[in-house]
């Protein structure tokens, strides 16, 4: 189809769909009148039934607990994916070393960058681990939190180089990191049942409200999603990068094609 | 203005489509795809909202106080680490489909093409390689 | 504490997901064969675990809920899990499915560290997450969870075509789960509930209200766009064409019918209170899967890329099984259960064999491979038994399947319909039968249409003995023919009762007997044009290549693998339902 007939198409389908969408808009409840009860009804019980400040991390982590397993699981597909796919031309047997650009030349840092990533390396991983951390009480969570660390690693490649880096991050320890991490916290999930309790129920002591160790079992899930996304995400980072070192080899067929 | 954020959001959604049927670029489409992607979170958490309310976190505000819905913020959570995860997905695809077709364009990197005999194959680096080069421009 | 059956119910997912889990973290450690055996384990213990729950929940739906938050004065705040013996047997039938391709892709992803096994094992978790839950935010993301593990899978070969189709399947399925999400909150604003029993509950109580017609049109579009039904069938062909064999028998055998199971449980159970929804439903469903059976079968009988025909013949039967969904009624609903399970032991045996001869020809093209599978005739057979099963030869579950369909259509006078599941599965069997006598009799020299149809050279790693790869195959046949028809005719009506949450019925009405053996007469007659064209006199064969080619050439173009098409057909579609919705 030409692209003339595909915004045609586009537009009468628009026609069609925009009464239809205004019909649907004024029958909603008008915006910001009204919160559905399920929410108002978590808002209002969870503080004293689960001692925990932060109504999002316990529907996270506690009430629906399993769509963050889910959701757990998906980024280890995404990244999992990632990694077979953008290795499957390097092979796997590289992924201990780095790899080396013929002809680009490698430009020294200024010392005032080296600095700054010195400097500033440390404190992006311990505002990482305070967000991990807090989950329970002010917003942030193991999601958030373990994104900052793995971006925290990253400046050691801005300050000591790509093969600083790569000396400092191995591919396997990542994987370890996030395989582990979702590991945790799926045991999270069946360890109550051993007890004859439902899957991922809360059975650890609640702790007191508004204090680091409140919630239960959420710190632990929260600690294994902090492990799993710093890991996943910096295997993320390394494997991109690894994309653009890549020499300019003839091409070599890839192992199931061979 | 009550119906102002459904209606950014299903605008949203249609801009977006819209950037996805005309593109003539991936990384341009893998953007478009993030923007009818904010037409959920706009959505969501438009549905979500109630005037007055703080965040719902009893920290500073003790508990009891009107919040706006949790549930459509963690339902919002779990959509931006789809997002994430798509992105992620379809830049690699992106990434390895210019390596092997030496262009961005959707228009040219087909999945399969018409006309195909398995005995014309030029290349011989590519084990897997295109068979025809004869495509047809299908307007 | 008594150990209650509802126990077991989260196992199915959790144990897939730790052998993932555990796999992922172990990777490098771990001897080679180690993740062939462990995901074997793995599928077959959700196999059993699935079957077992199915038999405890033949009397009653098992009911579990996640972190012990059970509802209290019908509120629910937390996620169930509701099995009920439909829901389990087609989980163990996943799993079952799972089991046999590892077994055909043993060694196959040896140099991965077990990647390959990971995702598998991901998508087989969320495949049963999604046919268990009963919580409309969960059903979404298992629905991305398969989503995301089923992109990377795709384009596994990476070659130039893989990426292609990889790429249209994901950006058209990441729009089928904005959609979907869409739906969600516009449903959850609505009634203020996730859990599919108290939205039920609310939407028969609201009446005919716009936003729960928005909210099942985002969402049907959504799992029809997984269920490839026209017009949102495009993408399928591209990726199920491109990915490995071993995961094109998982796409084609479980993830496009689940599509539809969601379907069926989501419109029976969620929106089964709205009149309007339901009195939409007939005429979209049965309009569009008859529309989808005729146009995938006919695109199957142009191709000579096998796993491309395979995968239109896979739009052709979900377009039948989107058929018994529009009747409606427990016949027409039990009978694409039953249809389900029939079609992805067929349809995965298929995918295999196509996988065979990737690996032992070297080759995947209908008309390249000619005369060139006589070395491996075992496989022939099991190709030609695959075939007839598929157009309706009177055995086995497909067919079942078919007759509890083709009866709840012609119960409701749907003749139209009637005749396209039958032409349809005629016209699928037909390719088949033709690629089969072809590839492994050396018949049909005449390429015909054929010969213009999309193909490419492929190959699959040969390090498997054949027998290995031919033997799960021959035991997903052997299953879909040894399902005994007598239990399930009987255990079905009160499964299906339970399932679309509806009051049990009599017995189930079948269909005409002499309409599938009409459709292998069809196949046969087909495939016998396809092969013996050139001995054919000319009266018969100039008029079909006159009024065939211009069809098939606006068809070919339709299919133009760019993605920027198929989102102005997704608009389309997702119009289309909402005009029926607004008309009714």
């Amino acid at each position: 189809m030409s692209p003339r007939i595909r915004v045609a198409l586009l537009a009468l389908s628009g026609l069609i769909l925009l009464p239809c969408a205004a019909q649907v808009i004024a029958g909603l409840p008008a915006f910001g009148s009204t919160i559905a009860q399920y929410g108002e009804r978590i808002n209002a019980i969870t503080p004293e039934a689960r001692h925990v400040a932060n109504m999002v991390s316990a529907i996270n982590f506690d009430l629906r607990g399993l769509d963050t397993l889910g959701e757990e699981f998906m980024l280890l597909a995404a990244i999992t994916g990632t990694v077979v796919l953008l290795r499957g031309r390097r092979g796997e047997g590289n992924s201990e070393r780095a790899m080396r650009r013929p002809g680009r030349a490698v430009i020294p840092r200024s010392e005032a960058t080296v600095l700054a990533c010195r400097i500033a390396g440390p404190l992006t991983g311990l505002f990482g681990l305070y967000v991990v951390l807090h989950a329970t009480v002010t917003p942030g969570g193991g999601f958030q939190g373990g994104v900052i660390l793995a971006s925290g690693t990253l400046l050691i490649y801005l300050g000591e180089g790509y093969a600083g880096w790569r000396d400092a991050i191995r591919s396997h320890w990542l994987d370890a990191l996030e395989g582990g991490g979702a590991l945790l916290f799926a045991l999270c999930g069946l360890a109550p049942m051993l007890v004859g309790a439902a899957f991922m129920q809360n059975i650890l002591p609640l702790g007191t409200f508004r204090d680091l160790f409140s919630g239960g079992l959420m710190p632990v899930e929260n600690l294994g999603v902090a492990l799993a996304v710093a890991g996943g995400f910096t295997q993320l980072f390394l494997e991109f990068m690894e994309e653009t070192r890549e020499a300019e080899e003839p091409d070599e067929p890839g192992e199931e094609t061979a | 203005m009550s119906v102002l954020p459904y209606a950014v959001a299903a605008w949203l959604f249609g801009v977006g489509l819209y950037g996805i049927a005309t593109s003539r670029n991936f990384i341009h489409l893998v953007g478009c795809l993030g923007v009818c992607q904010s037409a959920t979170y706009v959505l969501l958490l438009g549905l979500g909202y109630r005037w007055g309310s703080i965040a719902p976190i009893f920290y500073d505000h003790p508990p009891g106080t009107p919040a706006v819905d949790p549930v459509m913020q963690a339902l919002v959570l779990t959509d931006i680490v789809v997002g994430a995860t798509l992105t992620a997905l379809l830049l690699v695809l992106t990434v390895q489909a210019y390596k092997r077709g030496g262009s961005l364009d959707p228009e040219k990197l087909r999945p399969m093409r018409a006309g195909g005999k398995s005995g014309q194959r030029q290349d011989a680096g590519h084990t897997s390689g295109r068979v025809s080069e004869g495509g047809r421009k299908a307007s | 504490m008594t150990l209650a059956p509802a126990v077991l119910l989260p196992l199915p997912v959790a144990i897939p997901l730790v052998f993932c889990a555990a796999l992922l973290a172990t990777a490098h450690l771990l001897p080679g064969r180690a993740p062939d055996v462990l995901a074997l384990l793995a599928a077959l213990a959700v196999a059993v675990l699935s079957a077992v729950i199915a038999v405890h929940a033949a009397d009653k739906p098992l009911v579990y809920w996640f972190g012990g938050w059970e509802p209290h004065d019908g509120v629910h705040l937390g996620i169930g899990f509701s099995v009920d013996a439909a829901s389990g047997w087609i989980a163990a039938f996943i799993g079952l499915l799972y089991a046999l391709t590892f077994v055909f892709a043993w060694g196959f992803f040896d140099r991965t560290h077990g990647h390959f096994h990971i995702l598998m094992l991901l998508f087989l978790a969320a495949m049963v997450g999604f046919c268990f839950t009963r919580d409309m935010f969960n059903l979404f993301v298992w629905f991305e969870v398969m989503s995301v593990a089923a992109f990377a899978l795709t384009a596994y070969h990476l070659a130039e075509s893989s990426l292609s189709g990889a790429i249209n399947f994901t950006v058209v399925n990441s729009l089928a789960g904005f959609l979907m999400l869409g739906g969600i909150g516009l449903i959850y604003a609505q009634t203020g509930t996730l859990d599919f029993d108290s939205i039920a509950a609310a939407v028969a109580r609201g009446g005919r209200d716009p936003v729960v017609a928005g909210a099942f049109c985002l969402v049907a579009a959504a799992l029809m766009i997984k269920g490839a039904i026209v017009p949102f069938q495009f993408w399928l062909a591209d990726a199920h064409a491109v990915a490995p064999s071993p995961v094109s028998v998982i796409f084609s055998g479980s993830m496009v019918s689940l599509g539809l199971f969601g379907l069926a449980k989501v419109s029976a159970v969620v929106f089964g209170g709205s009149d309007q929804v339901q009195g939409a439903l007939p005429m979209l469903l049965i309009g569009l899967g008859s529309v989808t059976a005729l146009l995938g079968g006919w695109m199957a009988l142009l191709q000579r890329h096998l796993k491309r025909m395979l995968a239109f013949s896979t739009i052709s039967h979900a377009g039948i099984m989107l058929t018994g969904l529009g009747a409606l009624s427990i016949g027409g609903t039990g009978g694409m259960l039953v249809y389900v399970v029939g079609h992805g032991l067929v349809k995965g045996a298929l995918f295999m064999i196509a996988g065979i001869l990737l690996a032992t020809q070297a080759s995947i093209d209908e008309i390249a491979l000619r005369g060139l599978g006589r070395g491996i005739w075992p496989a022939g057979i099991a190709m030609a038994l695959a075939a007839l099963l598929l157009c309706g030869l009177p055995v086995g579950a497909l067919d079942q399947g078919t007759r509890l369909v083709q009866g709840a259509l012609s119960a409701q006078g749907h003749g139209v319909a009637l005749a396209a599941t039958a032409i349809g599965a005629a016209l699928t069997g037909a390719a088949v039968l033709r690629a089969a006598g072809r590839i492994f009799l050396g018949l049909g020299p005449d390429p015909g249409d054929e010969a213009g149809a999309p193909s490419e050279d492929e190959r699959e790693k040969a390090n498997r003995p054949l027998w290995l790869m031919l033997a799960p195959c021959c035991v997903l046949l052997a299953v879909d023919m040894a399902l005994p028809a007598g239990p399930i005719a009987h255990a079905l009506p009160r499964a299906v009762s339970a399932f679309m949450h509806r009051p049990e019925g009599g017995p189930l009405a079948e269909g005409p007997g002499w309409l599938p053996w009409a459709s292998v007469a069809a196949a046969l007659a087909g495939a016998g044009y396809g092969l013996f064209r050139n001995r054919l006199p000319a009266f018969v064969v100039q008029p079909v290549r006159a009024t065939q080619s211009v069809p098939t050439r606006a068809l070919e173009i339709l299919h133009s693998g760019l993605i920027g098409d198929y989102a102005a057909w997704l608009a389309v579609g997702v119009a289309v339902i909402a005009a029926v919705l607004a008309l009714v």
